[in-house]
């Protein structure tokens, strides 16, 4: 059941009892959890923090800290499944989730008792009507035996298609060839059918709503809590999402533009002159912010190479591409000298008329404004750290999938969790390193898959395989480097490609999970011309396992990335393409 | 956490010191020059140049700090006793020309206890050298003051190796009070830390495993 | 020259590091007991001689009794200065001390260091109207009476005051009372974040 008012429905009524919180491992949970934690503290409501990397790890967390808990508070994970189903809790056990996943499980949505999600309820589209789903007792109030899909024990509704059975078991005890019993029967199969369609039509795509940082900062805003601090965090949770494909420009442009409300707001007298605040403060300001991945903290050259819009623009992985990209800066009269140093050192007139020059004749190169430039914001704080939230984003994701050995993903979460308390300088820039090796490898990897034409079509969708054995390959076996490399290989193909149809093509990208077990990673995006960012593989990649006995894991909360036995691949592969045709 | 360090039964044993104070012992057990007056019989075998049974009279040798004042202090003139080498004048007068380029560490990690100590030897030279004590630390102080607060910036191993024991007391106290104070300003200082005790141990322990291995 | 064992067990105690408590050294501890037998005897014998009435004798005898004083100075001192420290153990660290810490203390510190901490416990249940108070706790003062702590590594189930039992597992986060989790971040158990 949607939740109506945040604050009395969740914030009050947690008040009193430890809270266990579970949360995924993606950026915009990280920020709604920071968020959360610093109105827990100034409330004192206690709680527990527990990472989870995907849907075994989430019942193995509840089970070993479930001891005494009344309340859990899932983070983006969780709604995509019927919760109560999978963890059999208690009764007084009740479920807050607040999850960017979409479509929410029907059993959650329709639970009233044990499940509460926070979220907006406008988010989920095509949703069947209840009497659709679940038949009243008044309907079959003669066929005493049936067992009804009703409230049981828990309140919890199943969803099990087992009527049919029943009905059959309990038919010699009813008069046969009765004509009410019959036409009743037929009532029942049709009501069946179409429950399954709509049941269909609702899970068929997998799709992000609104972001669970920003549900959590409008929380803390209705209670008079909000500082730029969660501001801060709500843009970074936001912009993860628009970054990485989960919602459309639209979807992001609201957000924005509800946020930057709050920015004014709360950021307009660091201009008063007579109450200067102290330059510890964090700043954040309003800026069309150009789309080059890190470029403050890199050099621009290197900056223009590795970011996605501009490397596929220009082709940079192709001898003309790159003369063309120097034929671009020499025509800004930025010197390369200038461009291949650090940004933080160029000369400042260069670096103050670098956006201007840019919009001037990015035209000529077949580049749109709209796209190079993203509305977006930037956070200073002290004297040198400014950051950009898709560079925030970006480093913090990296740390989440931290290459280091002996680096656990709990661990990782907790050092990503830092990352956003801006007091941790230090592993700022350690993440700002390792968020440059991880996207030279991204382009290096993509360049190879050109080169060697390792971009295949299969008809109805293209793939491409990381081979084992590469280099940077290890990257890859973690979902959200791989969906970025999918991504990005998506795009430069359709660059270079001549085919216009290929536009329309969705990818399916695998890479070597552990050599040793024979597992694979695998994640489908879809096409580039789509615009709405819905994504159809989590219920294809279900239905082609199923249909040809392949051995797939669908841990992950993200329906379009699961984990694939290695020797399946080849008819994994046959009936997906017959089932997408 | 610390607690009153003196909370033990104090024993007058030289300048009032504790008498179970690690540093005073250590200060104590350093060397002087002495001549001995008289023979001292059967202990020959402290004095690698005799040649008997017996320290004979004249013998000139080095004693602990402890010994030599049992012998010649309190109206006993069994021996008599001579400067160590860096308490000389010149080693003074080095001091006072420029005392803040001299490895005191090098004249002996204990310079200036163990310079207290002499004192009670009522040599000629004494008030000379309690003067000069104090006038070069006097002069070393802004020194290592200067570098306590800026060693996070600098090879903190390069100051250190030329202080004394006293020194490096002084310069820690100062570089504990710039890292409570750079604490301080980040709002760490609230943050409860893993005791030292822990750290240690687990270092210890640590450095066996690798030696182990 | 007398005294070089025992100055080594005092060097020994300059060596190990504020509030670390190294192995017992039995050995060193026996070769100075040794010396000290050997220095006592012959000083004895030595004085009976004198009282005969050979004078000469007085020096090597005088040189010998300050040698017995500093030997007993310093293996005193080498005892003193553990039995700080495990004083010091106690306030940091509770009066349960982890096993590695626990197997350097000799019986008879053992025995003293419950002795300690059993007399400590009294004068504090005794201080305040009721229940006392723990001196050991809250040795910066506290600003928030609740805090977040990480878990550093695996604990097991731990009670709080109300009643709930918590899951101390590695790379878990909790916001507890602050007096409940001091001593477990003194023992690294859990670290105190601050945002």
């Amino acid at each position: 059941m949607y939740v109506r008012d945040l604050k009395t429905d969740f914030y009050d009524r947690i008040q009193q009892q430890r809270l266990l919180i579970l949360v995924s491992l993606d950026v915009d949970s990280l920020c709604a959890c920071k968020i959360l934690q610093s109105l827990f503290q100034c409330d004192q409501v206690l709680h527990t923090i527990i990472p989870v990397t995907g849907k075994q790890s989430l019942e193995r967390a509840y089970l070993e800290n479930s001891e005494g808990v009344k309340f859990v508070l899932l983070l983006n994970c969780g709604a995509t499944f019927d919760i109560i189903e999978t963890l059999r809790p208690d009764d007084g056990v009740v479920f807050f989730i607040c999850d960017n996943h979409l479509p929410v499980h029907l059993n959650s949505i329709f639970n009233q008792v044990q499940v509460q999600i926070l979220g907006k309820e406008d988010d989920t589209e095509n949703l069947p009507e209840f009497t659709d789903l679940f038949r009243d007792s008044d309907d079959e109030e003669d066929e005493e035996e049936v067992r009804r899909p009703v409230f049981n024990r828990t309140h919890h509704i199943t969803l099990q298609d087992d009527s049919g059975d029943d009905s059959d078991s309990s038919q010699p005890k009813r008069k046969k060839f009765d004509e009410k019993s019959l036409m009743k029967k037929r009532d029942k199969r049709l009501w069946e059918q179409k429950r399954r369609e709509l049941v269909f039509q609702y899970e068929e795509f997998s799709k992000y709503g609104t972001s669970v940082a920003f549900v959590m900062y409008e929380l803390a805003w209705k209670m008079s809590k909000d500082t730029n601090d969660l501001l801060w965090l709500a843009i970074v949770g936001i912009t993860e999402q628009y970054v990485n494909g989960k919602v459309e420009r639209d979807r992001y442009m609201e957000g924005l533009q509800f946020l930057q409300g709050h920015v004014s707001r709360l950021n307009h007298w660091s201009e008063d002159e007579e109450n200067t605040l102290s330059v510890d403060c964090l700043r954040i300001s309003f800026e069309t912010e150009l789309r080059l991945c890190l470029f403050r903290h890199w050099s621009l050259f290197e900056s223009l190479c590795h970011s996605q819009y501009t490397a596929c623009k220009f082709k940079v992985w192709t001898l003309k591409g790159k003369k063309r990209l120097h034929e671009f800066l020499a025509e800004m009269g930025l010197p390369l000298v200038q461009c291949k140093q650090k940004y933080s050192s160029m000369e400042v007139h260069l670096r103050d008329s670098i956006k201007e020059m840019m919009t001037k004749f990015i035209e000529k190169y077949g580049i749109h404004e709209h796209d190079l430039f993203l509305p977006s914001f930037l956070a200073s704080y002290g004297y040198k750290n400014r950051f950009c939230a898709s560079d925030v984003v970006r480093v913090c994701a990296t740390l989440l999938e931290s290459m280091e050995k002996d680096v656990t993903p709990s661990d990782s979460f907790f050092r990503a969790l830092d990352v956003l308390n801006r007091k941790c300088t230090s592993v700022m820039e350690v993440g700002l390193e390792q968020a440059k090796l991880q996207q030279k490898a991204i382009v290096t990897q993509v360049q190879s898959f050109l080169d060697m034409n390792q971009i295949i079509s299969a008809g109805p969708f293209l793939y491409a395989l990381v081979q084992e054995g590469t280099p940077d390959g290890k990257y890859f076996s973690n979902p959200l480097c791989l969906v970025r490399l999918a991504r990005f290989t998506l795009e430069a193909y359709c660059a270079m490609s001549k085919n216009k149809r290929v536009r329309n093509l969705p990818l399916v990208i695998g890479a070597s999970l552990d050599s040793d077990l024979g597992v694979m990673l695998v994640a489908g995006i879809p096409p580039i011309s789509d615009s709405k960012c819905i994504n159809c593989f989590g219920k294809a990649f279900e239905q082609a396992a199923s249909s040809t006995n392949s051995r797939v894991n669908q841990d992950s909360f993200d329906s379009h990335v699961m984990e694939l036995k290695t020797e399946d691949r080849s008819k994994f592969f046959d009936a997906l393409i017959s089932l997408l045709h | 956490m610390s607690l009153p360090s003196d909370s033990t039964p104090s024993k007058a044993f030289c300048n009032k010191e504790s008498y179970f104070d690690i540093d005073d012992i250590l200060a104590t057990q350093e060397r002087v020059p002495v001549v001995f007056q008289v023979p001292a019989l059967n202990l020959g075998y402290l004095d690698s140049s005799s040649e008997t049974n017996n320290i004979e009279a004249g013998a000139a040798m080095e004693l602990p700090f402890w010994m030599a004042k049992a012998l010649s202090t309190r109206g006993k003139h069994m021996v008599s006793v001579d400067l160590p080498n860096s308490y000389k004048e010149s080693q003074r007068e080095i001091l006072g020309a420029e005392a803040g380029v001299v490895n005191l560490h090098k004249w002996g990690p204990y310079f200036y206890k163990f310079g207290m100590c002499l004192l009670c030897f009522e040599h000629p030279e004494s008030t000379d050298i309690a003067k000069s004590l104090l006038q070069t630390l006097q002069n070393r102080f802004r020194g290592i003051m200067d570098s306590a607060q800026n060693a996070s910036y600098e090879e903190i191993a390069s100051v250190t190796k030329k202080l004394d024991v006293l020194e490096m007391s002084i310069f820690r106290v100062g570089q504990k009070s710039i890292e409570s104070q750079l604490q301080w300003e980040k709002r760490q200082i609230e943050k409860l830390t893993v005791s030292k005790v822990i750290v240690n141990h687990r270092k210890r322990k640590r450095i066996h495993i690798e030696n182990d291995q | 020259m007398f005294g070089l064992k025992a100055i080594e067990l005092i060097k020994e105690a300059k060596r190990s590091q504020e509030g670390t408590l190294p192995p017992y050294n039995e050995e060193g501890i026996r070769k100075v007991l040794e010396e000290m037998r050997a220095l006592f005897e012959q000083n004895q014998a030595e004085v009976n001689e004198a009282l005969e009435g050979d004078q000469d004798l007085f020096v090597g005898i005088q040189i010998r009794h300050v040698a017995l004083e500093q030997n007993k100075r310093c293996i005193l001192a080498y005892l003193n200065h553990r039995l700080e420290t495990i004083k010091q153990l106690r306030w940091e660290l509770g009066s349960v001390l982890p096993q590695d810490v626990k197997q350097n203390l000799t019986t008879p510190e053992a025995q003293w260091f419950s002795k300690y901490s059993k007399g400590l416990a009294k004068y504090m249940r005794s201080l305040g109207n009721q229940g006392g108070v723990d001196l050991t706790l809250d040795v910066r003062p506290p600003k928030t009476l609740h805090i977040q702590v990480r878990c550093l590594e695996d604990h097991g189930e731990f009670e709080t005051q109300d009643g709930n039992i918590i899951l101390l597992k590695k790379n878990s986060q909790h916001f507890l009372l602050r007096s409940e989790c001091e001593h477990l971040i003194r023992q690294g158990i859990l670290e105190h974040i601050i945002t």
